[in-house]
């Protein structure tokens, strides 16, 4: 993945997350594995660690520590009431901004 | 003023957090050094609070990495500073200039609200420049 694609993730990557938690329940290292087998390839553990401090910090995921056999216990995070909430207002932006970008498109073809 | 007490506190907090920092193999140790050098640095965190907070959220995702096998690499991305710099983001209300950002907007938003209160109408002239 070139600079570019970083770029245009940094807007939607929260909104990535979120998404794949409406799912299931997952913990960082999940997360990241799931992006991967997807195709991004570049994405750094941290970075969605990073993110998924943010949504906790901002309310819209709950977060469990469950132990695990090997090192600390794990934090597993579900997405919330206002994490749902917050994931169809992501969703109406993204729409607007997909059929616009595809309008530009198809204009410039 | 900041207390002794909550001096002491602070220091007791970091102190817990670089143990924990020195019982992470080598390679994850010297990349948290690094990256708590420059967070250090770029962050100009002034809130002790959330410096501690950030830092003990920096211990935990190595602590979770290293059990899992991850290597540095796919910790910190082929742009350490890019990752860096996200997870910056998280404490910036913690940050020395956000105290700026405040005055900032601030000042931003008392002009504008000024402007947009009906404007007094400017007085018609007449030619020997009384009203």
């Amino acid at each position: 993945m070139g600079k570019q694609m970083t770029e245009m993730l940094k807007g939607t990557l929260e909104g990535i997350v979120l998404a794949i938690l409406s799912a299931q329940p997952a913990y960082g290292y999940e997360i990241t594995a799931w992006l991967r087998e997807q195709g991004f390839t570049d994405i750094a553990e941290g970075t969605i660690y990073a993110l998924l401090v943010r949504v906790e910090q901002r309310g819209f995921v709950d977060v469990e520590k469950v132990p695990s056999e090997k090192g600390p216990p794990r934090k597993v995070y579900s997405l919330n009431a206002r994490g749902r909430e917050y994931l169809e207002e992501f969703w109406t932006t993204w729409s607007f901004l997909a059929t616009r970008l595809e309008q530009l498109h198809e204009g410039s073809r | 003023m900041m207390s002794i007490a909550r001096m002491i506190g602070e220091k007791r907090r970091y102190w817990r957090y670089k143990a924990r920092v020195k019982r992470l193999p080598p390679e994850y140790r010297t990349v948290v050094e690094a990256i708590e050098h420059y967070l250090l640095y770029a962050g100009m965190i002034a809130n002790g609070e959330i410096m501690g907070v950030m830092l003990e959220d920096l211990a935990d995702l190595f602590e979770q990495s290293a059990a899992d096998g991850i290597p540095v690499r796919d910790i910190v991305g082929d742009d350490p500073v890019e990752f860096a710099d996200t997870f910056l983001k998280n404490y910036a209300d913690g940050q020395w200039i956000d105290r700026e950002r405040k005055r900032l907007t601030d000042a931003i938003d008392r002009a504008a609200s000024a402007q947009s209160r009906p404007q007094p109408q400017p007085q018609l002239q007449d030619g020997d420049g009384h009203p």
